[in-house]
């Protein structure tokens, strides 16, 4: 319980530093949720989207 | 008030509400009957701290009433007859033992409680977050509006010292092919003499190429290209001279033509928007 006790110290202790974190975390939050969110899409949906069928186009375009 | 209706002597039978107690036709199921209670020690010297300190010194059997004139009456404690509930299924495991002390595990709670509460504000912060600019998004405009309010000229169409009017956003723009003369007479103009001073590179983007709407600052008519004192616009509404760069030169008008955003995505072509 040392990590809990050090993470308690050192952020949630204070309301300012509790605040700042919530901050942060909510960027990181985000930055996780949607990309994660779209690589399940994507993962879901592989071989039907436009970036994925690309190629195949273009290289008819090419010749 | 008692009294005066008491001692008001010949009018007391109408100051008083009632003159005479008449029996009421209900009696009493159970007759009260002082019953002399059983003797009931009650430790003054041990402390009462909680449940288990009150069991030796309170009956535990039904509400204990006891009434006698000269005794104190019977100790009745409410919390010896009512069920305490059971809460053991809220609690943390840490703290289920009650003879177990609770600080051991005070900073791993505590710490798990701020977790949980930091982590419930940040999914809450990101929901608003996400709700908030969903809302202002739909107010901006959309992808169609926005193809709309562009406009792209092809460039090789205009010759060299020649004026072309478009219709863009509903107002007329001026794309004016300037010669070599043009520019190094625009660039030339002393700042000092203008009204609206701006130095013809601070208007133009490519210098053979002046881009402005075509409406007067004045009071919003549209100039005659290639036409005035000074070889650029004229307004003949009431008179506004322009140069080749736009700017304001003579005439009642406060400011220069307008110059719109544009960008040159290649030699050809100029996107207006």
């Amino acid at each position: 319980m040392a990590l809990a006790k050090s993470v308690y110290n050192l952020l949630f202790r204070r309301t300012s530093t509790f605040a700042i974190t919530i901050m942060v975390g909510a960027v990181f939050f985000e930055r996780m949720f949607d990309q994660g969110g779209d690589a399940i899409f994507e993962q879901m949906n592989r071989g039907k989207l436009w970036k994925h069928i690309k190629h195949n186009y273009e290289n008819k375009d090419e010749e | 008030m008692m009294s005066l209706a008491a001692r008001s002597g010949a009018f007391s039978p109408y100051m008083q509400a009632t003159a005479f107690t008449v029996a009421g036709p209900l009696k009493a199921l159970i007759p009260g009957i002082v019953v002399k209670g059983e003797k009931f020690l009650v430790d003054p010297k041990k402390p009462f701290l909680c449940r288990e300190t009150l069991s030796g010194q309170s009956p535990k059997t039904g509400p204990a009433v006891t009434v006698s004139i000269n005794a104190r009456a019977g100790v009745r404690f409410a919390h010896t007859d009512i069920k305490v509930p059971d809460f053991s299924d809220y609690r943390r495991p840490e703290v289920q033992d009650p003879h177990k002390s609770s600080q051991e595990s005070s900073e791993a709670r505590r710490a798990f409680s701020y977790l949980v509460t930091g982590a419930t504000t940040v999914v809450g912060v990101y929901a608003a977050k996400t709700v908030v600019t969903q809302f202002v998004s739909s107010m901006s405009a959309s992808a169609d509006v926005l193809a709309l309010s562009k406009i792209e000229i092809k460039l090789s169409d205009i010759p060299e010292g020649k004026n072309m009017t478009f219709k863009w956003r509903g107002k007329p723009l001026f794309v004016r092919h300037r010669t070599e003369k043009e520019i190094a007479t625009e660039a030339g103009v002393n700042l000092s003499e203008l009204r609206d001073p701006q130095h013809d590179k601070d208007r133009v983007v490519n210098p053979s190429w002046v881009i402005v709407l075509g409406v007067c600052t004045h009071l919003g008519c549209v100039p005659i290209a290639n036409a005035g004192d000074f070889g650029g616009y004229y307004c003949p509404c009431h008179g506004s001279h322009y140069d080749a760069s736009g700017r304001i030169r003579k005439g009642p008008a406060p400011l220069n033509l307008e110059v719109p955003y544009y960008e040159f995505p290649d030699d050809e072509t100029v996107i207006v928007g």
